[in-house]
């Protein structure tokens, strides 16, 4: 009976999967079904991938949500010998990414930024995102017991007023916990799994040799590259101190009645692996959206998020590397806290100089320097190289990022045309393996498919260049290159 | 009478100081009795009316640990966990006792607590196993589980402790962390096995 009922669950999980998979290319839709059929069937013992899929995983999800797209990719061109090999791959990868199913944090993680992976977020992952954040299954309370004694030497409740045993939201390397101070005030404790940056490690050599034998042909170095730049940034995510000082800065560089809220960290109940911080009250993108909200008060939370994200952008260089609806608290007084800064990347010196050589290209209407300037943000040494088609792609990827501005008054983000044009240019570069570029990108792109997923969800207006102009301190229309968003 | 049994408490005590000093600076294998013996200030002779051997010391320190641990762990229940918690727990508790100790125990464990059959069986060992494993059958009686420790389920349970020590022992990770991870995946692991359910091993729904 429990045997039946399980295999039924299996099968109904397995159903409610395909259909998250993309509806385009049927075929490619039913192989892949197969092949993780194969894979999940196996038995005994049961493999991490199979429970993972059974449980109908997030990570599994996104993983295969990506994995649809990839074969899709090479199938697009290649011939019965090539789909032969890359299925071959693709079975060694669904097997690989089951070994590496145990410490979730680092998968979800994983899961994201394979998603986003050839620096693209088609509009179906724009949906399974915010999913990501408030799904996943949680560390039992006897754990976050143990890691309290190693960090602090004590107990939650011996530390805290109160604290909820089970965590309200899942963070991408921990989760989150409600707990009262002993001075009163409500706090959330961001709680990381222990041994995730190993994981990490582990997780990025095993994607490395995984991916080896995929032969992403000529861009294979500038993969490796990438690789590196996503271990960097996500080992720099497990440090929640370095966080707390970010926090610190970002909070800041705002008054009190700009209206964005940006939580108060509680040095003495934080350590590298613990973060508490003041808990604001308010919703979630979807509980917002469920609510019907004004158009008044749509316009106004995408005023305050450009406000913010170019606000941290012009004056400290930094972006929100990992932006998702998590990061957003539509507080019920009409402002909007920001929260968790953990995957945040600064840009260099020389990244930096590259934004503002591209801003004025496009505040001169200089095209030729606009070519000059996407030919080498994609390492190549002059436009023969880099050939037209590419060219002529990122270059309308890049313009769709930087059009609002370039538009004078207020932008709809909610347009849906304007939307859609940008997802399909970002799905026809990723389909056309066109990902050589900065590993800075890998994050510039993550942040502007981020943020304008969620304004155009809120189908939110502001009058994106006023800010642009107040933000940046630069007079008359321009923009900041590849990196700024919404 | 009186003051000579105090006198003997104190002079094992301090035998277990002196060796726990030696075999943390120099290593388990590198110390001699006899340079406990000297370290202590007692004679050899006298030395093995307390301790038979250094194995003998060793896990008696251990076993005083994992007493302690377990002590601790009851009175950190309150009856609201699950039987994975509640045996994360105990083997946490226990490890957390165990820590100062650990520079030493690879070796030490090795030997007392293998289960492979050997010319001589140390007395603390099987005293650290039954001691250990009494507690996991009052935890899984509370839970509504009936296995004694001799059957399959504690043979099971009693392998994978044994590689979780072994990990653990090993583990160059601040605070052990690593292992951790690897705790709750065994004990999930075995409660889904006695539980004959499909869940667990994952963080799992």
């Amino acid at each position: 009976m429990a045997t039946e009922a399980r295999r039924k669950t299996g099968i109904e999980d397995r159903a409610a999967l395909l259909n998250l998979m993309p509806r385009q290319e049927e075929a490619a839709r039913r192989r892949l079904a197969e092949l993780v059929e194969s894979v999940a069937a196996k038995r005994p013992p049961t493999t991490s991938f199979s429970r993972l899929w059974i449980l109908g995983s997030l990570q599994a999800k996104v993983t295969c949500a990506y994995l649809a797209y990839w074969l899709r990719s090479r199938w697009a061109d290649a011939d019965e010998r090539e789909r032969l090999k890359s299925e071959t791959h693709l079975k060694a990868a669904l097997q690989l990414l089951g070994t590496m199913g145990y410490l979730r944090g680092a998968v979800m993680k994983l899961g994201q930024m394979l998603a986003t992976f050839p620096d693209a977020l088609p509009d179906e992952f724009a949906r399974l995102l915010p999913a990501l954040h408030f799904e996943a299954p949680a560390m039992h309370y006897a754990m976050v017991r143990e890691v309290f004694l190693d960090e602090f030497g004590k107990e939650p409740h011996e530390l805290f007023a109160s604290f909820e045993r089970e965590a309200f939201a899942a963070a991408s390397l921990g989760q989150v916990h409600r707990a009262r101070l002993l001075s009163g005030e409500q706090v959330a404790v961001k709680i990381q799994y222990p041994g995730i940056a190993r994981t990490i490690e582990a997780d990025l050599r095993n994607l490395r040799l995984l991916m080896q034998p995929m032969r992403l042909g000529e861009d294979w170095g500038n993969t490796v590259v990438k690789l590196a730049e996503v271990e960097r940034v996500l080992l720099a995510e497990t440090d929640y101190l370095a966080e707390a000082s970010f926090a610190q800065t970002v909070r800041d560089s705002f008054t009190p009645e700009e209206g964005i809220v940006i939580p108060r960290v509680y040095p003495e109940y934080s350590t590298r692996r613990v973060l508490t911080t003041e808990h604001l009250e308010g919703v979630h993108l979807e509980e917002l959206l469920d609510s019907a909200p004004s158009q008044e008060l749509r316009d106004r939370y995408t005023h305050l998020m450009t406000v913010a994200t170019t606000r941290m952008l012009y004056r400290t260089h930094w972006l929100l590397a990992d932006p998702n609806p998590g990061n957003y608290i539509f507080m019920p007084d009409g402002r909007l806290g920001l929260v968790d800064f953990g995957c945040t990347r600064e840009l260099s010196d020389e990244e930096w100089q590259l934004q503002v050589e591209v801003e004025d290209a496009l505040l001169r209407r200089d095209e030729t320097e606009m070519e000059r300037l996407i030919v080498k943000a994609s390492l190549y040494d002059s436009a023969e190289q880099m050939g037209q088609e590419r060219l002529e792609l990122i270059g309308r990827v890049i313009r769709w990022q930087l059009e609002p501005w370039l538009s004078e008054g207020i932008f709809d983000f909610g347009d849906e045309d304007f939307f859609r044009r940008g997802m399909e240019a970002m799905v026809e570069v990723m389909r056309k393996g066109f990902t050589r570029g900065m590993p800075v990108h890998i994050w510039t792109n993550r942040f502007i498919l981020g943020a304008r997923g969620v304004v155009y969800r809120l189908k939110g207006r502001c009058d994106f260049q006023e800010i642009y102009r107040r933000e940046s301190g630069r007079d008359g229309c321009g923009m900041s290159g590849a990196a700024t968003s919404k | 009478m009186r003051i000579s049994e105090q006198a003997k408490q104190l002079c094992r005590a301090r035998i277990l100081e002196k060796a726990a000093e030696l075999f943390a600076a120099r290593g388990f294998d590198q110390t001699t009795t006899r340079d406990i013996a000297l370290a202590a200030g007692v004679a050899a002779g006298t030395m093995f009316n307390y301790f038979p051997s250094k194995e003998t010391m060793a896990m008696t320190m251990v076993n005083e640990a994992l007493a302690r641990g377990r002590e601790e762990f009851q009175t950190r229940l309150d009856g609201s966990e699950a039987l994975e918690e509640e045996l994360f727990l105990l083997i946490g508790t226990e490890l957390r006792r165990l820590r100062p100790l650990r520079p030493f125990l690879g070796p030490v464990l090795e030997r007392s607590l293998s289960t492979f059959p050997r010319k001589s069986v140390c007395p603390e060992g099987e005293t650290a196993r039954q001691e250990h494993m009494e507690c996991v059958r009052q935890v899984m009686r509370r839970h509504g589980f009936s296995a004694t420790p001799e059957d399959v389920a504690g043979t099971i349970y009693w392998s994978l402790y044994l590689g979780i020590l072994a990990s653990w022992t090993g583990d160059q990770s601040e605070n052990q962390e690593a292992s951790r991870g690897l705790i709750d995946y065994a004990i999930r692991t075995f409660v889904q096995m006695i539980s004959g359910t499909a869940q667990g091993g994952d963080h799992g729904h």
